[in-house]
């Protein structure tokens, strides 16, 4: 028998209230549900309230010239299957189609998978290449935060008591490549993760990594050393190998140090050929 | 904790079920409550596919989905997908392919590609159905058949 209660408010201020109204850590955000029910069966969750986002009007998907707002509760399938998303973001349709199976995506969200801030998210270092921000809305109206900013750790975020993700902004759709290893190549967790973007306004690269914890970061110093929408074929090897030298990789249960930095000089270098392929396409 | 009958369509028929908890799992209510064995209970954490249904249309993982988050939904099962001409389809697939061994995994199977077809319609998809296919498991590693199926859909496709 459940120790909670699912509230499925209608509208944002009721949810709100929810938060605004419980003490610290009773109540539980379900957006998609595919991870939080682990902790709601294990028993593990300390909450006595469920507040599930089904009702808000979230699920939503807007393209503005070049930036794309999702909204946080839109199924990650849906977002797949936005014909835009492919051709120009191919970066975030790659990472997209990396998490889970299709029938988890039909329930995984995009909000969810921020809020849950998992180590191993493939989404989270496509975002942070993209240089995406999160809207959150709380009791003193609403700010945009960073994704970098947002994730703070290994399942803690920047996201305050009494607030909500109420959509991820995507300044611009980017070249972008995401590359990845694991055991199988889907519905499984990424060892080592590469997220790569070329910013055509800015006229820089975003190289950020994943797989192994505490987060998915970004790795400036080899963005540094690539430069143009087409870099030389030795600075893509001089970035490669900055990155394997010098990212702050380390081992976990599910690969050793020395492996991800193996691994991670190939993915880079395939993400970027990727990248150059599209800019000449665009 | 409780609450208010739960009301469903499934298999095309209106449903409402009395006191189940919050915290019940479609695929509980759907297995126990209404007698829909046919979705099979196989990991229960969202990694082999067994329990796939569809609700308003989409494959849906039913060990991950919270009954009363689909209030109000369409639930498919395998017991009702042979009434969509697409799942009818399907399931005449798998059976001349043979595509079963123990037969635990097939609803899954049967549902999640019923699914995909469904989504992606006839024009469209087949280059990444096999790869849309990884979410369902078979333990007795029968795969080979279930491509046979597969591949049947595909050179049938209209």
């Amino acid at each position: 028998m459940a120790s909670y209660d699912l509230l499925a408010p209608a509208t944002v201020d009721e949810a709100l209230t929810v938060l605004r109204v419980s003490p610290p850590g009773e109540v539980a955000v379900l957006a998609g549900g595919t991870d939080l029910l682990f902790d709601l069966e294990g028993g593990r969750s300390p909450a006595r309230h469920v507040l599930s986002l089904r009702a808000l009007p979230w699920r939503t998907l807007v393209w503005d010239g070049p930036t794309l707002t999702i909204g946080s509760t839109l199924p990650l399938r849906t977002l797949e299957n936005d014909p835009g998303l492919r051709a120009r973001i191919p970066g975030l349709y790659a990472a997209v189609r990396a998490v889970g199976s299709v029938a988890l995506r039909h329930r995984a969200t995009l909000g969810g998978n921020l809020g849950r801030s998992a180590p191993s998210s493939d989404l989270v270092p496509m975002l942070l290449a993209l240089d995406a921000e999160v809207e959150l809305v709380g009791p003193a109206g609403s700010r945009r935060v960073s994704v970098d900013r947002f994730v703070e750790g290994s399942r803690r975020t920047a996201l305050g008591p009494a607030e909500l993700i109420r959509a991820v902004r995507i300044p611009e759709a980017r070249p972008s490549a995401y590359f990845l290893q694991r055991v199988r190549p889907f519905h499984d967790i990424s060892h080592m993760a590469v997220a790569v973007a070329y910013s055509p306004t800015a006229q820089r690269w975003r190289v950020a990594i994943a797989g192994f914890p505490p987060r998915p970061i970004l790795v400036p110093e080899a963005e540094a050393l690539l430069r143009g929408p087409r870099p030389a074929a030795e600075d893509v090897v001089r970035a490669a190998e900055a990155l394997a030298l010098h990212a702050p990789i380390v081992a976990d249960k599910r690969a050793s140090e020395e492996y991800r930095r193996r691994l991670v000089r190939p993915l880079l270098e395939r993400g970027v050929r990727a990248c150059a392929r599209e800019g000449v396409r665009a | 904790m409780t609450s208010p009958p739960l009301r469903l369509s499934v298999n095309g028929r209106p449903v409402a079920v009395e006191a189940v908890p919050v915290s019940e799992r479609l695929l509980d209510t759907l297995r126990w409550r209404l007698g829909l064995k046919g979705t099979k209970e196989g990991c229960r954490t969202g990694g082999c596919g067994a329990c796939t249904v569809l609700v308003d249309g989409s494959t849906t993982l039913s060990c991950l989905t919270l009954a009363h988050e689909v209030e109000g939904s369409a639930v498919t099962t395998v017991e009702g997908v042979g009434d969509d001409p697409v799942g009818a389809r399907v399931q005449a697939a798998f059976a001349a392919a043979g595509a079963v061994q123990c037969g635990y995994c097939t609803p899954g199977f049967v549902m999640a590609l019923t699914g995909l077809l469904k989504e992606r319609g006839p024009a469209d998809g087949f280059d990444e159905l096999l790869d849309d296919l990884a979410g369902n498991l078979c333990r007795c590693t029968g795969y080979a058949s279930i491509v046979r199926a597969v591949t049947a859909l595909r050179e049938a496709r209209p």
